[in-house]
């Protein structure tokens, strides 16, 4: 099989395991803004569990997912592209919104219990940032 | 989380983060005084068509642990505005890692 193909593969797993651990951080801050000021029963197992998931599957498939997509861009040229650029763009963007949610994780862990009111739509935006990328890598449309 | 486990956290998040800056500042210098030379000068580009993406790599390693760190934590608003200036000009890694030093010191004074 072409090198491409394989590079194609990893860098869709690894896209699809960053942008699942980054949905699920967006839905543990969004549960923490939902109940802020109520007095519940809290996991304190949940967060570490999502913090650990984090570091040691989320951020390295981040970093595997943007290595594949340079590698790929490179091998078929893609890098003067304009569809390109805004997939970038838009990938920087997710970048900072999982530093922003990882960040986050650690002071609500830490037990401050104030995150950015923002950040309860960071899953959604992360859905949109994805369906926006699929559209332009497979459309291709300049 | 007790007080000593917070303060531990801290620490070893402000270790992190000096280290990714020192790779980041490292694979720099190697970029702009090893690689671009011996593509210049020697016709070599596979150095840099190399040290290129390995920077761009460490970079955004440097930035997302910027942005994660800071978010984590009550950082003085001019200090988040110099470290996230400092990612975006040559060598600013460096100057980062001195400042968050210089707040490891702090804290373990405190």
């Amino acid at each position: 099989m072409q090198v491409y193909l394989w590079l194609k593969a990893f860098h869709i797993a690894a896209a699809t395991t960053w942008i699942s651990g980054l949905v699920v951080a967006g839905l543990a801050v969004a549960s923490r803004l939902a109940r802020a000021g109520i007095q519940t029963a809290q996991d304190p197992y949940f967060l570490e569990a999502v913090r650990r998931w984090d570091r040691f599957f989320t951020l390295p498939a981040m970093l595997l997912a943007w290595a594949l997509g340079i590698a790929m861009a490179m091998q078929a040229g893609w890098l003067s592209s304009h569809w390109l650029m805004i997939k970038l763009t838009i990938v920087g963007a997710l970048l900072a919104l999982h530093g922003v949610l990882s960040g986050t994780l650690r002071r609500l862990d830490r037990g401050a219990d104030h995150p950015a009111a923002i950040l309860f739509y960071a899953a959604p935006a992360t859905i949109l940032g994805i369906v926006m990328i699929a559209i332009l890598v497979v459309t291709k449309p300049f | 989380m007790t007080a000593p486990s917070n303060m531990a956290e801290e620490l070893s998040q402000l270790r992190r983060m000096r280290l990714v800056s020192v790779v980041e500042g490292c694979t720099l210098l190697m970029l702009v005084f090893v690689a671009v030379p011996i593509k210049q000068l020697g016709g070599h580009a596979i150095a840099t068509t190399i040290m290129g993406p390995v920077h761009g790599m460490a970079f955004l390693l440097y930035i997302w642990t910027l942005i994660q760190t800071v978010s984590g934590a009550d950082f003085p608003r001019p200090d988040v505005v110099r470290m996230v200036v400092a990612a975006f000009i040559p060598f600013g890694a460096f100057l980062n890692e001195r400042a968050l030093r210089r707040r490891q010191a702090l804290l373990v004074s405190a």
